[in-house]
């Protein structure tokens, strides 16, 4: 285990040094081709081009490496959840990752500076706030109530998710209500990112709130 | 919420069992115990029959539906 994180960041050093390395051959005696925007759609290989070809091929093959990591240790971690049946281990704490929802609001700007709205998206991050709630019963045994209760909060959270993006489409989809077909993908990017937090919220508030929604008898005799 | 009558905690009683050790019986949380007994939880067949067992208690006389 050490040993393999020990292998993946020597990888991701020589990947960066092997970047930095074909950066600074392409800015010297390649004038900057791959650095500075260029039009690939005419692209005619150069020897010259080696350098930062090769590295854009470890490149991506590392970031491949990192992503088959990332599902082999989810896929594990699934297994382990199953297995002991327990709950998947959430710190409270990453609820204040919800703040970086308001990063949508970027949106505006960049939309008045360069028309780009994938900013937007960013308001899907209100969602994590449900971490707050999903945290306090991390790694909680999951019996029957529990799952019950799962299921009960993801079928409610998902109905009203779906329900916002169903009326979202309902009533912008038709392309009228801005008047403007850029506002109105812009509204929908919107309502969109905002239905998808609100469904992963809710999971996390409902879980937590069918399972303490009443004081109870805490003697245990 | 089900509406039955739980004669739970005077079976757990009568076997000197905590909750907690109810619970770990029949491979439930505490907090499901604690439903059943109020009568707010309303169990799968298999942890009624698991609850019956631990206590020694037929299932119609610890959970008691009305008849309608």
């Amino acid at each position: 285990m050490k040993n393999s994180k020990k292998c993946t960041a020597v990888l991701g050093i020589i990947c960066a040094l092997l970047a930095a390395a074909a950066s600074y051959y392409t800015i010297v005696f390649n004038d900057s081709r791959f650095i500075v925007p260029m039009e690939l759609s005419g692209y005619v290989f150069r020897v010259q081009d080696l350098p930062m070809v090769v590295s854009g091929i470890f490149l991506g093959l590392y970031v491949l490496y990192l992503f088959l990591l990332l599902v082999r240790a989810i896929a594990a971690k699934k297994r382990q959840e199953e297995s002991t049946r327990s709950a998947r281990a959430v710190n409270p704490k990453l609820g204040f990752l919800g703040i970086i929802g308001f990063a949508g609001f970027f949106g505006f700007w960049t939309y008045s500076l360069d028309k780009t709205i994938f900013p937007f998206m960013f308001f899907m991050f209100f969602g994590f706030f449900g971490f707050f709630y999903e945290g306090k019963m991390s790694q909680a045994f999951m019996d029957e109530r529990y799952q019950e209760n799962k299921l009960k909060a993801h079928m409610v959270a998902d109905k009203i998710a779906l329900g916002i993006i169903f009326l979202a489409l309902l009533v912008l989809g038709q392309g009228k209500l801005m008047g403007n077909l850029e506002y109105t993908l812009i509204a929908l990017t919107i309502a969109i990112s905002l239905a998808v937090a609100l469904g992963m919220f809710l999971y996390g508030y409902l879980l937590y709130h069918y399972d303490h929604d009443e004081p109870l008898d805490e003697s245990g005799e | 919420m089900p509406d039955f009558e739980c004669r739970l905690k005077k079976y757990r009683q009568l076997n000197d069992l905590t909750q907690e050790q109810l619970a770990a019986q029949v491979g439930v949380r505490r907090e499901t115990i604690m439903r059943l007994e109020k009568a707010q939880y309303n169990p799968s067949l298999k942890l009624a029959v698991d609850i019956s067992r631990a206590v020694g208690a037929p299932i119609e006389e610890i959970f008691i539906f009305p008849q309608k």
